[in-house]
Formats: C-alpha cells, sequence, structure tokens
C-alpha cells in the first residue's frame, strides 16, 4: 500500500516537473514488473527494418511530411524523422506503416 | 509470400489507381488511414503529387476526404477482376460456355477412363481387368462408386497368385500394382524322412550332407532322380536302417546349350516411303472412322498411334485420336558376309543358352562352336555351369 502511495506520489511530481524523461511512470514500471509488451500497453512503436530498404512501424500517429528524400511520423515516443530516397508508403492502415525506398536514416528527433 | 497473396488478394477484390494533387497530402493520408480507407503504393510522382493505390470499397470513401483536404483525386486505372468480369457481363454466350466447360471437366472426371496395371509378370493383364471388372472397376464406372479397399480385399482372396495389391484412384486414372508369388518348391516337412535327389544331369563337384548319408563323391555322373544324399542311414551291426530328414547341398557342373543356324542371306523388309494414313476418333468406347480409304499396297506394315486426350498424367479423359499408319514395304535378300553371319548366330545361340540357365546357377565357362551338316552352318553354345542340383524327395514316396 505505501510503495504505491509512493508512486502516485511520484507521478503525480513528475507530471508537475515535466521532467518525464528521466523518472521511469507506473504504467511503465508496472508493464515492466508484468513483462507486458510495451508497444501495446505504452503506445509506443515498433520499429521493424529489414536492411536499409524496408521499414515498418507498428502503432504510429500520423504521417506529418511526405516527400521522395523525408518522411515525418508523429508516434507515441515522438516524432520520428527517415530521411533517404525513393521512400514509398507501401501499405498504410490506421495502426502500421510500411516504408520502402533506401533509408538513410531513422531519427527520433524529440524523444520523450 | 505475404506480399504476393496480398496482391493476388487485391486483384481478386479490385482496385484503382489514383493521382491526388494538393498541398495537405499529409493529411489526405492521415484521414484515410483513420477512415480505414486502406491505401498501397503510395509514390511521390512530382512535387505535391502522388500516386496511390485504393481498393474499390475504398474509393467510393475517397471523395469527401479529398473535398475536406482540398486535394484533387484522379483516376488513373482500374486493375483486378472485378473490371474483368464487367467487361464481360455482357457476353453470356461466353459466361454460359465457361460454366459448361466446368460442369463437363467435372463430370468427365468423375469417371474412370483408364486402367493402368503394373508389377504382374505371369499374371495376364486383360485377366487382372476382368477380375477388376468383376469388383466394379472398368473404364466408364463412376468413380465415387468404387470401393478400393473391398475390391483389395477381393482380388486378394480370389487370385491366389497375387501376394500384394494396391489400387489407387488418381484423377481419372486407376493405378492398380501388383506383387505375384514365387513358385516355391514343394517342401518336405522337417519331422517326414527324405533323401536329396538330382533336379537334373551333372558331374558332382562338391557334397555337404549336413543329415543322411551321401550316396555320390565328387567327380560323379548323376542323372536326373538320382538319390545324392540318402535319408537311409544303416546302423551298424544290423540290417535295418534308420530313417532321416537328410539335409545339404550338392553342387554340380551343369551343361546348358542352344544353337542357331548361320544365315547367309537376309530377307529385309524395307519401307518405300509410300504411306497412307487412316484417322479414327474414339469417343468413351465408340470408334468413329473420319477417313477410311482403300489401301493399294500389294505388301505392307501397320502401326497404329493412340493419343489420348489428357490433363497432366492422371486426369485422362475418354476421346482418342487414333492415327493407323499403312507403310508400304518392299521385301529385300541381303547377302551378309561369312564373318557378319557367324557373329549373328553366334550371338543368337548365346541369349537363347543363356535363357536356359537358372538365376541361382553360376557361370564358370562360356563355349560357341560350329558344326556343319548338309552343308548348313550352325553356331552351338555351351555354358557350364555350377549350381545346387539337389532338392529334397520323400523316401517310398513321390
Amino acid at each position: 500500500m505505501e510503495k504505491s502511495n509512493a508512486d502516485t506520489k511520484d507521478s503525480k511530481k513528475r507530471a508537475g516537473s515535466g521532467n518525464s524523461a528521466v523518472i521511469k511512470s507506473v504504467r511503465e514500471r508496472f508493464t515492466e514488473m508484468l513483462e507486458l509488451p510495451k508497444d501495446l500497453v505504452l503506445d509506443r512503436p515498433k520499429l521493424t527494418m529489414i536492411g536499409n530498404r524496408d521499414l515498418m512501424i507498428e502503432n504510429y500517429k500520423s504521417v506529418l511530411e511526405y516527400d521522395a528524400g523525408i518522411l515525418r511520423i508523429n508516434t507515441g515516443s515522438g516524432m520520428i524523422r527517415i530521411t533517404g530516397s525513393d521512400l514509398s508508403i507501401r501499405e498504410i492502415t490506421s495502426e502500421d506503416i510500411v516504408i520502402s525506398g533506401m533509408v538513410r536514416s531513422v531519427e527520433f528527433v524529440d524523444a520523450g | 509470400m505475404k506480399f504476393l497473396l496480398f496482391r493476388l488478394w487485391n486483384y481478386l477484390r479490385g482496385y484503382v489507381i489514383i493521382i491526388i494533387e494538393g498541398f495537405f497530402i499529409e493529411k489526405f493520408i492521415n484521414i484515410c488511414a483513420r477512415r480505414r480507407i486502406h491505401l498501397w503504393d503510395v509514390r511521390i510522382q512530382r512535387e505535391r503529387r502522388v500516386t496511390a493505390k485504393v481498393g474499390i470499397g475504398g474509393f467510393r470513401l475517397i471523395r469527401p476526404v479529398a473535398r475536406k483536404t482540398g486535394c484533387r483525386v484522379r483516376l488513373l486505372k482500374k486493375r483486378g477482376l472485378p473490371f474483368v468480369f464487367s467487361k464481360y457481363r455482357r457476353r453470356k454466350a461466353f459466361f454460359a460456355g465457361a460454366v459448361l466447360f466446368f460442369v463437363l471437366i467435372n463430370v468427365l472426371a468423375s469417371f474412370v477412363w483408364s486402367i493402368e496395371i503394373t508389377g504382374n509378370e505371369k499374371l495376364d493383364t486383360v485377366f487382372l481387368e476382368n477380375a477388376l471388372a468383376a469388383n466394379g472397376i472398368k473404364t466408364g464406372a463412376l468413380k465415387y462408386r468404387i470401393d478400393t479397399r473391398r475390391a483389395v480385399d477381393r482380388m486378394m482372396l480370389e487370385i491366389g497368385r497375387l501376394s500384394w495389391i494396391s489400387i489407387n484412384i488418381k484423377g481419372t486414372k486407376v493405378k492398380v500394382q501388383v506383387r505375384e508369388r514365387k513358385d516355391i518348391p514343394e517342401i518336405v516337412p522337417r519331422h517326414i524322412p527324405c533323401d536329396i535327389v538330382a533336379q537334373k544331369d551333372g558331374i558332382i563337384r562338391q557334397v555337404i550332407a549336413k543329415e543322411g548319408i551321401e550316396a555320390v563323391a565328387e567327380g560323379d555322373t548323376v542323372k536326373k532322380g538320382q538319390v545324392l544324399i540318402s535319408g537311409r542311414v544303416p546302423v551298424k551291426g544290423d540290417e535295418k536302417y534308420r530313417l532321416v530328414h537328410a539335409l545339404g547341398t550338392v553342387r554340380a557342373r551343369t551343361w546348358y546349350e542352344d544353337e542357331a543356324p548361320v544365315m547367309f542371306t537376309r530377307t529385309e523388309t524395307l519401307r518405300t516411303g509410300r504411306v497412307i494414313r487412316d484417322h479414327s476418333l474414339v469417343l468413351f468406347s465408340k470408334e468413329l472412322d473420319l477417313v477410311r480409304r482403300k489401301v493399294g499396297f500389294s505388301e505392307y506394315v501397320t502401326d497404329e498411334v493412340r493419343k489420348k486426350l489428357t490433363i497432366g498424367d492422371d486426369l485422362v479423359f475418354p476421346f482418342e485420336w487414333v492415327t493407323v499408319n499403312y507403310y508400304e514395304v518392299a521385301t529385300m535378300e541381303a547377302h551378309i558376309s561369312e564373318e557378319d553371319a557367324r557373329e549373328t548366330a553366334a550371338r543368337e545361340a548365346y541369349e537363347k543358352a543363356l535363357g536356359r540357365v537358372p538365376e541361382e546357377a553360376e557361370i564358370v565357362k562360356e563355349n560357341v562352336y560350329f558344326t556343319e551338316q548338309d552343308g548348313k552352318l550352325t553356331a552351338r553354345a555351351v555354358l557350364e555351369c555350377i549350381e545346387n542340383i539337389g532338392i529334397p524327395s520323400r523316401i517310398g514316396g513321390n
């Protein structure tokens, strides 16, 4: 009981201070304790890359920018910037996006 | 693999290729994703202009999205089976034909149209076919009526020579594989006294008696039926005999020979090159003549080419195209040099003699010589073998 109390206090403090990158949330601790898949519980994206040609992002939020050389995608872990050439969206559903083309970099721009 | 299936699925469902132009293409894509309008193969064509593929159902929902985001959507191409069908929708005869085709194939494929029997050596194929027919397996029989298991059981019971049979229906073909029982010599039961007697003439090379008394020695010439190992064992100091079941092997030299005449001329029939072809069509089991011409050749040989309509190896249909070729021939006598003639005769004699040698015999010497009688030359081949010639025979019995 005491411990969970402390946890909630902790998360409140975090929300107040905005120091979220360092302190783990209750949810995160909880999912780690129970070994639940983080991408589902914490709404984090799951990236799968095959070589530098195919990139699949599961659990994305939205496409922010799309051009042949750059793709910016909003996810639960912040914005992902993908640069390369000849980039195309092979498939897009409300949860997953499959990108193909020559990928040069995958960057987390403002990781939260 | 996954993408192959995906593409096939899209082809079956039908899709369209569209061009989207506008400043808020990202927004367009996001709204489509949120509204579960499935887009794929989204490619930048040039600045602010992309092509994408979308299903038929999705395409109907795309107009409001385009209006909302201020994008212009144009249809570029229609792809997939539904569009192919809509093109042919009015052609009723075509569809009727396609349906009829499938129905016909299915109807025809539910009958047995050919029977293939393999593995029989002494059993006649026709005999086996008749036996199969008695169990309901014949050409023209409905496949679903055939109970292969019952047929296998019945055949095994009815035909004593069979040691194994398998019946499989593949397509319109029934594949029957058989194995035959080997002829086994009459075996004298172990507890009954017997002699070992000669199966054939020969000169003894080795006698090994495991039970009984050796009646012949190495070098003896024996005739067929002669006792080689006796089952009558004399009792010392007595007139009586003790009867045993003789056992052992008797290896002997045996000879097999045959002859062939040496022929210096050979009649040859040569095709002159003139040929008449007759065609006919066999439907089910009725033969329809298409052309029947008179064959004006004085001498001819014929052959028949039968072509069955099949799909693959196993789906045989009851249509057959038969071509009968009549080749005109001319007979000619050809002279052969003596050397060639001798060689041919020698080979023939050798082959014939070889055919007489039983399987288990070991050939130790081969000889071919020529004899002349009344001006005729004959080749004789003699094969000397070593083999076991002893077989058990009951004492006092047959």
